[in-house]
C-alpha cells in the first residue's frame, strides 16, 4: 500500500512546511529572525520500474541568510559607532564655544574694550574698575570653557569605562553560543535560533571596536580585532581593561594570560571614537585653551610690571592674573586683592600717564603660540579654535551620516534575504494547507480501495 | 528585489525621522533667525561671522572713545573760554588803568576787579574732575597745574607745577588722539598781572609814574601774548572736534556695512526656509498617508 504511505509522507511534509511557516510568522516583528523554509525532496522508488516513487521528505531546513551580507551588516555598524558618540560631544563643544555671548572672543573683546576705553580718562576710578571686572570675566569665561572639557574628559572615560563590561559581556556570550552551537550541531538540531542570537551579539560587539570575523568549520564564530588581536576563539573568550599599572592608562586585552596594549584611536567602533575624540580633538583643545589663557595671563602681566600705578616708580607694576596650569579650580583667576588702583597704565611715573595702557592695549595684536593652530593673533585665536572645531564637527557629522546610510543599506540588503514577507507566508500557508488537503484525500481515496477490494470478498 | 515586512515600517521610520529632523532644525532656524545653529553648520561662514564679530567689537569701541573724547574735550575748552573772558576783562581793565587822566582812587579800584579775575583763572588753572584729578597738569594729574608761594620774589609767586606731556586715546585702528590739554605759560601772566595789581595797591600809584606804567605795560603785553596761547589751545579743539567727528563718521560706516555683511552671511532666508518647511511637511504628510495605505495591504484579509 505505497498509496498511502506516499500520502502520509506528503502530510508529514505538509505539516512540518506549515510548522516552519508559523514560525516565520511568529516571528514577523523579532529583531534579527532569519526566516525559515523546508527542503523538500522526493523519496526516488524501491525495485521495478512501475513504481513512481516512496513519497516524499523534508531533507533539512533552509536558513535563508547570506554571510556576506551579515558581515557587511556588521561593519557598517562600526562605523556608525565610530562617530555617533563623538558627534555628541562635538556638538556640545561647538555650542558653548561657538555661542558668541559666552565665547572667549566675546571675553576678551571686552576686556580689550575697557582697556581701551579706560585711554579716555586713565585716571578714572570706574573706567579703571571696569578693567579689572572685565579681566575677571574673561577670567570665568576661560575657566567655564576650560571646565566643560574637563568634563567632557569624565565623561569620555566613564563611557569608556561603562563599554568595557558590555564588550566583556559581549565576547563572553559569543563564546558560549559558539559552545552552544557546536554542541547543538553535534547531536543534529536546528541551530538557527542559536545563529542568529549570535549574529546579534556580534553586531552590538562591532558597534564598540572593528572586528574580524572568521567562520570555522564545526560551526564557531571567531573574532579577533582589525589589528590582529584574538577576541573570541571557539569558546574562549579574552576581556578588555583600562591597565593603570604603568601610570597613565592603557587600554590593555587579555587573551589566555597574554596582554596585549591597545591604541584605542585606532580600534574603530564606539571605542576608537571615543579615543579619537579624546586624544585628537580634546586634548589639543584643552591644551591650546590652556596655552592661550598662560601666554594672555603672561603678556598682561609682564606690560603692567613694566609700567607704574602713578604713585609708585616706573617697573614696580603688580601682576592682575594667575595662571594655574594643572587647571583644577580654573585656569585663570584675577591676583586676590588686586585694586582698580594698582593698574601700571603709566610708562613715566606720572599718574596720568597712559603710555603702558597703550602698550597694554597693543597686546590683543601681537602673536601667541598655539599647539593645534600655531601662531596667531590673541585676538583671533578663539575664532581660529572654534573654525577648526567647527571644521572637525562638521566632518564628522558628514561621515556619521554615511556611516547611517550605509547602515541602512546594509539593513535594508540583510532584510531582503533573511527577514519575513507575511504575504509571502500567507501563500505557502495556503500552498501547503491544500498540499495536506490533497494528501489526506489520497489516504481516503486508499481507503475507499481498500474497502472496494474487501467488499469484493462480502 | 525581495521586500520584507519588517522593511515597510523600517523605511517609514526613517523617512519620518529624517523628515522630523529637517522640520525641528528648520523651525529652530526660523525661531533664532539664523542661518547657522552650530558652527559646524558651515565653518568658513562661521569665521567669518566670527571675525566681523571682533571687528565690530573694536570699532563700537572706537565711537565709544571718541563720543567720551569730545566730552572732555568740550569741557577742557569751556573751561579755558572761562579763562579767556577772565583775561579779556583784565586786559580791558589795564587798557584803562593806562589811561593817565585816572586818579589814585580810581586805579585803586581796579585792584579788587583785577584780584578777583586772577583768582578766578588760578583756581580754573587747578580746575579738578569729580575724582579730585588735576585736568590742566599735564600728566601730573595729582598735582594741583599752579602753585602760589606768597614768600617768592613777586614775579615768581606762581608757578606752573604740572608738565607737558600728553594722554593719548585710541580712536581708530593706529590712529590716536591727544585727550588733555595743559596750562603751561599761564603762570607768566599769572605773575605779571600780580605786579600790575602790586603796581596798583602802591599808595598814591600814578599812572604817569614810570614804574607803574611799565608793570601795567608789562601786564597788558603779557595778557597778549597769554590770550594768544590759550585761544590756540582752543582752536585746536576745533580742529580736533571736526576731526573726531569725522572719525566716528568713518567708523559708523564701517560698523554698518559689517552689519549688513552679518545679516548676509548669518541671517536666514526665510523665504528659502519657508518653501523647505512646505516641502518637508508635505513629504511627511505624504509618509503618512502612505504608510496608512501600505499597512491595511495583507493578503491574510483575502483568505
Amino acid at each position: 500500500m505505497t498509496l498511502i504511505y506516499n500520502a502520509l509522507s506528503g502530510a508529514i511534509a505538509a505539516q512540518a512546511a506549515l510548522n516552519t511557516t508559523s514560525q516565520n510568522l511568529a516571528n514577523l516583528q523579532t529583531k534579527g529572525y532569519t526566516r525559515q523554509g523546508v527542503l523538500l525532496t522526493a523519496i526516488a522508488p524501491g525495485v521495478g520500474t512501475t513504481s513512481a516513487g516512496s513519497g516524499v521528505q523534508v531533507s533539512s531546513l533552509l536558513r535563508f541568510s547570506d554571510s556576506y551580507k551579515t558581515q557587511q551588516l556588521w561593519r557598517a555598524n562600526t562605523e556608525v559607532g565610530a562617530y555617533v558618540e563623538p558627534n555628541r560631544y562635538f556638538l556640545q563643544m561647538e555650542q558653548i564655544m561657538g555661542d558668541d555671548k559666552t565665547s572667549l572672543s566675546s571675553g576678551i573683546d571686552k576686556f580689550f574694550a575697557a582697556l581701551n576705553g579706560l585711554g579716555v580718562d586713565p585716571t578714572s576710578s570706574p573706567l579703571r574698575q571696569a578693567v579689572v571686572t572685565s579681566a575677571d570675566a574673561l577670567s570665568q569665561g576661560f575657566n567655564s570653557i576650560y571646565a566643560v572639557t574637563r568634563n567632557q574628559q569624565i565623561s569620555v572615560s566613564q563611557q569608556r569605562d561603562a563599554a568595557l563590561p558590555q564588550f566583556n559581556t559581549l565576547l563572553k556570550n559569543i563564546a558560549t553560543l559558539n559552545q552552544r552551537i557546536q554542541t547543538a550541531a553535534a547531536v543534529d538540531t536546528n541551530t538557527s535560533a542559536l545563529i542568529d542570537e549570535r549574529d546579534q551579539q556580534i553586531d552590538q560587539l562591532a558597534q564598540f571596536a572593528a572586528i574580524e570575523v572568521l567562520e570555522q568549520p564545526d560551526g564557531s564564530r571567531s573574532i579577533s580585532l582589525k589589528s590582529g588581536q584574538p577576541l573570541v576563539n571557539g569558546r574562549d573568550a579574552g576581556t578588555l581593561f583600562m591597565d593603570t599599572s604603568s601610570g597613565a592608562p592603557v587600554l590593555t586585552l587579555n587573551y589566555g594570560n597574554t596582554k596585549f596594549a591597545i591604541d584605542d584611536t585606532k580600534m574603530g567602533g564606539q571605542l576608537g571614537g571615543l579615543g579619537n575624540y579624546e586624544k585628537n580633538t580634546l586634548a589639543p583643545l584643552q591644551k591650546s585653551i590652556s596655552e592661550m589663557a598662560e601666554q594672555l595671563a603672561k603678556k598682561i602681566n609682564d606690560q603692567l610690571l613694566a609700567g607704574s600705578d602713578g604713585v609708585n616708580p616706573t617697573g614696580t607694576g603688580l601682576p592682575l592674573f594667575s595662571f594655574n596650569p594643572t587647571g583644577s579650580g580654573g585656569i585663570l583667576s584675577i591676583v586676590p586683592g588686586f585694586k582698580a588702583s594698582d593698574l601700571a597704565l603709566s610708562s613715566t611715573g606720572a599718574p596720568g600717564d597712559s603710555g603702558n595702557l597703550q602698550l597694554l592695549i597693543d597686546i590683543k595684536n601681537q602673536p601667541i603660540t598655539l599647539t593645534s593652530i600655531g601662531s596667531v593673533q590673541l585676538g583671533d585665536a578663539d575664532t581660529q579654535l572654534v573654525g577648526k572645531l567647527g571644521v572637525d564637527s562638521a566632518q564628522n557629522k558628514s561621515l556619521l551620516k554615511t556611516a547611517g546610510t550605509i547602515r541602512q543599506q546594509a539593513e535594508d540588503d540583510w532584510a531582503a534575504t533573511s527577514s519575513v514577507n507575511k504575504d509571502e507566508e500567507a501563500i505557502d500557508l495556503v500552498q501547503f494547507q491544500q498540499m495536506y488537503n490533497a494528501n489526506m484525500r489520497v489516504i481516503t481515496v486508499a481507503g475507499q480501495l481498500f474497502d472496494a477490494t474487501m467488499a469484493m470478498f462480502g | 528585489m525581495r521586500i520584507a515586512s519588517m522593511q515597510y515600517q523600517a523605511t517609514m521610520l526613517r523617512s519620518l525621522n529624517l523628515n522630523q529632523g529637517v522640520l525641528t532644525d528648520l523651525t529652530s532656524k526660523m525661531a533664532n533667525g539664523t542661518r547657522l545653529l552650530v558652527p559646524s553648520d558651515d565653518p568658513i561662514a562661521n569665521v567669518r561671522l566670527s571675525r566681523l564679530n571682533r571687528e565690530q567689537a573694536i570699532v563700537n569701541q572706537y565711537v565709544d572713545n571718541i563720543d567720551a573724547l569730545k566730552i572732555r574735550l568740550a569741557k577742557n575748552e569751556s573751561y579755558l573760554d572761562g579763562m579767556v573772558n577772565d583775561m579779556n576783562a583784565g586786559r580791558d581793565l589795564l587798557v584803562w588803568a593806562l589811561d593817565g587822566g585816572n586818579t589814585p582812587d580810581d586805579l585803586k579800584s581796579m585792584v579788587n576787579s583785577l584780584t578777583a579775575l586772577r583768582d578766578s583763572v588760578f583756581y580754573n588753572a587747578n580746575t579738578r574732575d569729580q575724582e579730585g584729578k588735576y585736568i590742566f597738569s599735564g600728566t601730573e594729574t595729582n598735582t594741583p597745574a599752579m602753585t602760589y608761594d606768597p614768600a617768592a620774589p613777586l614775579s615768581l609767586q606762581y608757578a606752573y607745577a604740572g608738565n607737558t606731556q600728553q594722554q593719548q586715546v585710541v580712536v581708530g585702528n593706529g590712529v590716536t588722539q591727544v585727550a588733555n590739554v595743559d596750562v603751561s605759560g599761564l603762570q607768566d601772566w599769572l605773575n605779571q598781572i600780580n605786579g600790575a595789581i602790586e603796581a596798583l595797591k602802591a599808595p598814591g600809584a600814578d599812572p604817569n609814574d614810570a614804574t607803574t606804567r611799565a608793570a601795567l605795560q608789562a601786564a597788558l603785553s603779557g595778557t597778549d601774548t597769554g590770550l594768544d596761547a590759550v585761544s590756540q589751545k582752543i582752536a585746536t579743539f576745533g580742529g580736533v572736534q571736526n576731526v573726531m567727528a569725522t572719525l566716528s563718521a568713518n567708523h559708523t560706516n564701517v560698523a554698518l556695512s559689517n552689519n549688513i555683511a552679518l545679516h548676509d552671511i548669518g541671517d536666514l532666508d526665510y523665504a528659502d526656509a519657508g518653501t523647505q518647511l512646505t516641502g518637508y511637511k508635505l513629504a511627511l504628510e505624504a509618509t503618512y498617508q502612505a504608510y496608512g495605505q501600505i499597512s491595511k495591504l495583507s493578503l491574510f484579509d483575502a483568505l
